[in-house]
């Protein structure tokens, strides 16, 4: 889509875009460029000299089982929470577009988890999810033993699910109510007068319309528990027990910052980096429709 | 609808109960933890009743983490961030929708791509950049020849140095650094009319007087959207201010989170931290309400 | 420096107003010391900070906690390629490779000959300066906060079971803690087993046990060094851990579950821990009502000849790259560090012990340990001076040690939650622990330990 009457003074018109392109060169491309190079070198960490290797960084970083324990965390974080939370956000929006008493209320109170802060959300879990204080304590009476995210890797792996999950409910919710809402009633109705009910027509027409709407939050989820995920990993298990939750910004953030290693952290965020085009690419082969203005 | 679905009706009403249950339960536990002292906040299990201390925690809370100036700076940077992308992402669309020059479809590619890679994949480089900002044009020039030259000609050694490391420029600016508002004034500016802008150069409006003069006025539900949305986001980042902030003054709230965890070897002191979750998520949860229209059209448009 | 870059300077300063205001002539020459230590123990550093400040008029040092020693030394890093690094830092133990190889600090005794100070390294007890020195023996930073783990233990629970004393080998802690369990106590001994606990369980087991942590002497003598602990006497000592945590005689206590170690021996719920001596003014403060408690040294085991314990803690380094006007006011602050009633201050409102035999005699002679709340440390005096430091228990001098910490946290985690055998854990940590020295020298290639 092109704008038929445009101005002409087309150097006035760049003018308007270099706040832009100075922003992004000097914090976008810059950058990705750099890590590039480091990930091609070996950095001191405190300056002053690096030595080229080559793609050593990335053939010591693919030959560690930790890296692919931290690869294989990430996408059973990313599967688990992305379908907890698009498939309660799913039948809580659909219920709530049969619009009975109460939905208008359902409406509002169902998107604010979204609002809060990924680390806020996370110590609060964290104090609910606490095995000596908190909820979880109170089956660890009955059940001793029972909840143990401090040393069970799969209980703290379920602890930081939950805690993603309870945020992005209120995402997807937003966005299947939309979806949901942009029927058209007259294509409902008039399936009602044929005689079909209330769960048939769910299947048959509002479910195929809404796929897109799946498609496309399931990029975003995924994506979404790569970026949104280290808040909630940082506060509540730093990566642990044994690297159980060891996700992969995590990792980065712990290798680079804290082992002082920014070369090895660069080629992972290059690998990270990969992945997610990856993803966005197969969002646009397959999704195109959503993104049609684009 | 004239339907009967009694059984269905029931249905809908417990499962969406139920939801609600599942998205408020965090709130209210949070709320009655930080009503609590030390001893009942530990009790297993501990008491769904209020206790009395919700002020006294609120305010020991408030002091410990020296929340008053990280809230202020939290402010600051979101604030910064909406305005910045609210202005930034128009200049651009505008740009790019309404003049014509060459390279204008690289440069639409060269800001669309900045939507793939968020600010956590890139995050090594970034803050080696931001520890000295001019550090990309340095290099560039150094390779060029350029700063040989300028130290040929006029003996002046060129040494460009500016650090962000714990500035507010720091904190928001690599934060706008990103296509998403662009994308969403350029879907807008599309379906303003053409006619608009005839009549504005039939009235002899330059460019930039059309921009303000009646490009931006109607662009207002955009800017709500899109402020609140970016607020927002700026509000709750965590990792980019955890780095850049050495220094306790340029701290934001989000950050402060992880001091209120209870210390080691101090006791666990629950009700605090809580206390300290609910300040923090307070000033988003009630952006999110207050502006609810506008949370829920500018994420829809935003990352549609 | 140039027109262009004050101009560039000025351009800064005035758009983002980062520039810190020049100190007036008349005015105290102010620098900064950055330090990790958080909550009671940094309101102690604050009012050191007040004193030395208070003491003479020419320097004011400017104290900034950075919450923690990982985040001191990562903050430190960044501040200093950013060219905003403070004067004095203090650096934990294990970062003493790292920053001997940084390139980043100027010598601490260079710096205290240069401004006319005379210490005398001599007087430093030798487990102290050992640690830090360099193999020629030279002081290139000033040790601040020390401590050395102890064994804390209940009197009265152990008066349950007829004992008056601690256990002084491991064969005894475990004939005891199995008496105490049957006595009906639920956690006869907590430990944890993250990250930092390396100091207690790995580094100081093997220092007190003659028993090379890597090979070149723990990293002295080369930066070729590579981990050994799965082959040393830490095995054994890891097995019998676990065995006891399986048979319900140790409980794993960390604030990531609730209650931490420290929190559980002082509320009574553990009878024993193994913990610094730095928080023996903590446990004094929230104990019990009543309690009675002591330490001990660290246990080993039957015919083992012990040796001495490891210095923990941190030291302080004067960075590069400042003005003389600020390693004046450096040298003036480390000066004051190492005064005996400096020493006497700082250990009475921390549980740190004196670093210099002069300090220790000086405390010793005010009656220090002698009174109820301090008797006791003393003991972290002998246990470091249990021998003469041997080539293995100097310390340790490795790269990245915090990440070979780290590894050390994944792998007893793995071990305690039975996912790895005590033998296969310890290979691993070897594994990886070697992969991250072998990096490490990787990115010095031809430099080597001053």
């Amino acid at each position: 889509m092109e704008k038929r009457v445009t101005f002409s003074r087309w150097t006035i018109g760049i003018l308007f875009a270099v706040p832009q392109l100075l922003l992004i060169f000097t914090f976008f491309y810059w950058p990705a460029g750099q890590a590039v190079y480091w990930s091609l070198t070996l950095q001191q960490p405190w300056g002053g000299g690096n030595i080229w290797v080559g793609l050593d960084n990335f053939r010591s970083i693919l030959s560690n089982a930790d890296y692919w324990n931290s690869i294989s965390a990430s996408l059973i974080f990313a599967g688990i929470s992305t379908g907890l939370a698009m498939f309660i956000a799913l039948v809580l929006a659909a219920l709530t577009d049969r619009q009975l008493a109460g939905s208008r209320f359902y409406r509002v109170v169902l998107i604010w988890p979204y609002g809060i802060a990924a680390p806020a959300l996370a110590l609060a879990f964290r104090f609910i999810l606490a095995p000596e204080a908190g909820f979880m304590a109170v089956v660890n009476q009955v059940w001793p033993g029972f909840w143990d995210p401090g040393l069970d890797g799969a209980d703290a792996m379920a602890s930081i699910i939950v805690a993603f999950s309870w945020k992005y409910v209120g995402y997807n919710f937003i966005f299947f109510l939309a979806a949901f809402q942009a029927i058209p009633r007259s294509l409902i109705e008039a399936a009602a007068m044929d005689g079909s009910g209330v769960i048939r027509r769910f299947w048959d027409i509002q479910f195929p319309l809404i796929t897109p709407t799946i498609f496309f939050l399931l990029v975003i989820n995924i994506t979404e528990s790569f970026q949104d995920s280290f808040g909630i990993v940082d506060i509540m298990t730093s990566g642990g027990p044994a690297n159980a939750t060891n996700l992969m910004v995590y990792k980065i953030y712990s290798d680079g910052f804290k082992g002082l290693d920014y070369s090895g952290a660069a080629a992972q965020s290059i690998i990270l980096m990969l992945l997610i085009i990856v993803l966005t690419i197969f969002q646009f082969r397959f999704i195109e429709r959503r993104v049609h203005y684009r | 609808m004239v339907e009967r679905t009694p059984f269905l009706n029931f249905f809908t009403h417990v499962i969406l109960f139920a939801g609600f249950v599942f998205c408020i339960a965090p709130f209210v536990i949070v709320t009655i933890a930080a009503s609590h002292n030390l001893k009942d906040v530990n009790d297993v299990p501990m008491s769904l009743l209020p206790g009395n201390d919700f002020w006294v925690n609120i305010k020991t809370a408030w002091v410990t983490a020296n929340l008053g100036p990280k809230l202020l700076n939290s402010f600051i940077m979101a604030t910064g961030v909406a305005a910045g992308k609210v202005i930034i992402s128009a200049l651009t669309a505008f740009s790019i929708v309404y003049f014509r020059y060459p390279g204008r479809t690289f440069i639409f590619w060269l800001i669309f791509v900045t939507l793939m890679l968020p600010l956590e994949v890139r995050i090594v480089p970034t803050y080696a950049v931001v520890a000295n900002v001019l550090e990309p044009f340095q290099t560039i020039m150094d390779l060029t020849g350029l700063s040989w030259l300028v130290e040929k000609v006029s003996g002046v050694h060129v040494a460009l140095n500016l650090g962000m490391l714990n500035s507010y420029p720091g904190l928001i600016l690599p934060l706008i650094a990103t296509a998403t508002g662009t994308f969403l004034y350029r879907q807008f500016f599309l379906t303003v009319p053409d006619e608009l802008t005839e009549a504005a150069r039939m009235d002899g409006a330059g460019p930039l007087r059309f921009f303000i003069d009646i490009l931006l006025p109607l662009s207002r539900n955009n800017m709500a959207a899109l402020g609140t949305i970016m607020f927002l986001w700026a509000w709750n980042q965590y990792l980019w201010p955890l780095l850049i902030t050495t220094d306790q003054s340029h701290a934001t709230a989000v950050t402060e989170l992880k001091q209120l965890i209870p210390n080691v070897g101090g006791a666990p002191e629950w009700h605090i931290a809580m206390a300290g979750t609910l300040i923090i998520m307070l000033p988003p949860l009630v952006v999110v309400v207050l502006m609810q229209r506008w949370f829920v059209r500018g994420l829809i448009a935003t990352e549609k | 420096m140039s027109i262009f870059k004050q101009g560039l300077a000025a351009l800064a300063a005035g758009a983002f107003s980062i520039a810190l205001a020049q100190p007036a002539a008349a005015e105290p020459v102010k620098f900064d010391f950055w330090f990790g230590l958080s909550g009671d123990l940094a309101r102690v550093v604050d009012t050191l900070c007040k004193n030395f400040n208070a003491s003479q008029a020419d320097y004011e040092v400017v104290c900034t906690s950075q919450g923690n020693y990982d985040a001191t030394l990562q903050n430190t890093i960044a501040a200093f390629r950013a060219g905003k690094q403070p004067a004095v830092v203090q650096v934990y133990d294990v970062g003493t490779a790292t920053m001997m190889l940084s390139g980043a600090y100027k010598p601490a005794d260079k710096l205290m000959e240069e401004n006319g100070y005379k210490i005398d390294y001599a007087d430093y007890f030798p487990g102290i300066a050992r640690y830090y020195a360099t193999s020629k023996g030279e002081m290139l930073s000033f040790p601040f906060n020390s401590s050395t783990p102890l064994m804390y233990w209940n009197k009265d629970a152990f008066a349950k079971i007829g004992k008056t004393e601690a256990p002084k080998t491991w064969e005894d802690v475990g004939a005891d803690l199995k008496a105490l369990k049957d006595a009906g106590y639920e956690c006869p001994m907590a430990i944890n087993i993250s990250a930092n606990e390396s100091w207690q369980l790995m580094e100081q087991f093997s220092a007190l046990h003659n028993q090379p942590i890597a090979t070149k002497n723990n990293g002295y003598d080369g930066l070729d060094a590579r981990l050994e602990v799965n082959k040393t006497k830490f095995v054994q000592y890891v097995t019998d851990l676990k065995k006891w945590y399986d048979a319900g005689l140790i409980k794993i206590k960390s604030k990531d579950l609730g209650q931490d170690m420290v929190q559980s021996f002082a509320t009574g719920t553990c009878q024993v821990i193994m913990t610094s001596v730095g928080d023996h003014g903590t446990v004094g403060k929230t104990q019990k009502e009543g309690m009675n408690w002591d330490v001990a040294e660290l246990p080993v085991y039957a015919g083992t000849e012990r040796k001495n314990s490891l210095v923990g803690g941190a030291s302080l380094w004067v960075l590069s790259g400042k003005s003389d006007a600020e390693y004046k006011g450096a040298a003036a602050f480390l000066n004051f560090i190492h005064d005996p009633k400096t020493a006497l201050f700082w250990s009475t409102n921390t549980g740190y012990i004196p670093v210099t035999k002069s300090g220790f005699e000086y405390m010793k002679s005010t009656g220090f340990y002698d009174k109820a709340p301090y008797k006791g440390r003393e003991t972290a005096i002998a246990s470091l001076t249990a021998s003469e430091p041997t080539e293995i228990t100097r310390g340790i001098r490795l790269g990245n040690f915090t990440q070979i910490r780290a590894e050390f946290g994944t792998q007893m985690q793995a071990i305690f939650a039975n996912k790895v055998s005590v033998q296969e854990g310890l290979d691993t940590l070897v594994k990886n622990g070697d992969a991250i020295l072998e990096r490490f020298q990787q990115t010095y290639p031809g430099k080597t330990l001053p």
